[in-house]
């Protein structure tokens, strides 16, 4: 059975370092394979935190502007 | 040898000559360098003889966070990165200086 | 894994210092080493209950929040409390004697004094 429940995490508002802690701590709930959709409106984080994630181990499905200042990663957990 | 510095200190403090002078002649005794900047450290990406450092093979890191606060333009050759990167200059560097 | 020791010894409001310490010492947990803030001198006025809101500077409750969350230790010291008549903290930060500072700084691999 595939299961197609995309578990999203909302990090508008918030800067660095907090955009990373959390979507560090949000993977701690996503099972190894398993995908997780951050939105983010802070700009220097739509370079850093997938950087930084790749060096952790993880894999970046796609990085989508989606508004003015709003992006959409996607992000496989290793 | 691994040396790690950190920076917060515009480039009227006397701190920036002290980190240029110790990189350098770090990196003349075959040691890495890498600096992370923050704060009003961010500042010293404009200051030509800092800047220079990347030349002599010093890796250099800003906080893009207190850039974009203070209206810092980015840089050829200077990451400007996150409090991530200065977590991975802390936890790899044999030896870590401040200067604040 | 390394024990990394902030230190805030500056007056909270004339300048961001001090908030800008607390972010980058949650930034600093993230490569799972230990982070310890120690707040003294001036810097124990960080540690109170403020508002400072009310001059138009927003309260560093994120960075507390984060650092409590992430179970970063934080200590204040008992001589610079005391000889400021500071009798109460926020909580999570722990009110310590002079020689648990020094033997906290003693251990540490990387002290930063922001």
């Amino acid at each position: 059975m595939v299961n197609n429940m995309t578990i999203e995490l909302d990090l508008k508002g918030e800067v660095c370092p907090y955009t990373f802690v959390k979507t560090k701590l949000k993977l701690e709930e996503v099972e190894s394979g398993e995908e997780l959709v951050v939105f983010f409106d802070h700009a220097p984080a739509v370079e850093n935190v997938p950087r930084s994630l790749k060096n952790e181990g993880h894999k970046i499905m796609g990085i989508e502007q989606t508004g003015d200042r709003l992006w959409k990663v996607r992000i496989k957990k290793a | 040898m691994k040396l790690g510095i950190l920076l917060t200190t515009s480039p009227e403090n006397e701190n920036t000559n002290t980190v240029i002078e110790i990189s350098k002649a770090a990196r003349e005794q075959g040691h890495d360098v890498s600096i992370f900047l923050m704060y009003d450290g961010v500042y010293n990406v404009n200051k030509k003889e800092f800047a220079e450092l990347i030349n002599k093979g010093v890796e250099i890191t800003i906080c893009a966070f207190n850039a974009e606060q203070r209206r810092v333009a980015k840089v050829d050759g200077i990451l400007f990165g996150s409090q991530y990167d200065h977590a991975c200059i802390a936890n790899s560097a044999d030896r870590f200086i401040s200067f604040g | 894994m390394k024990k990394i020791t902030v230190i805030v010894r500056n007056l909270p409001f004339n300048i961001r210092r001090n908030a800008e310490a607390l972010r980058m010492s949650v930034g600093l947990t993230l490569r799972e080493d230990k982070v310890t803030v120690i707040f003294i001198d001036d810097g124990v006025y960080t540690a109170t209950r403020t508002k400072p809101e009310l001059i138009n500077i927003p309260h560093p409750v994120r960075e507390f929040g984060a650092l409590s969350m992430l179970k970063c230790s934080m200590l204040a010291d008992k001589p610079s409390m005391e000889k400021r008549g500071i009798q109460e903290i926020l909580e999570n930060i722990k009110c310590v004697e002079r020689e648990e500072i020094i033997r906290t700084i003693n251990e540490s691999d990387i002290v930063i004094p922001f």
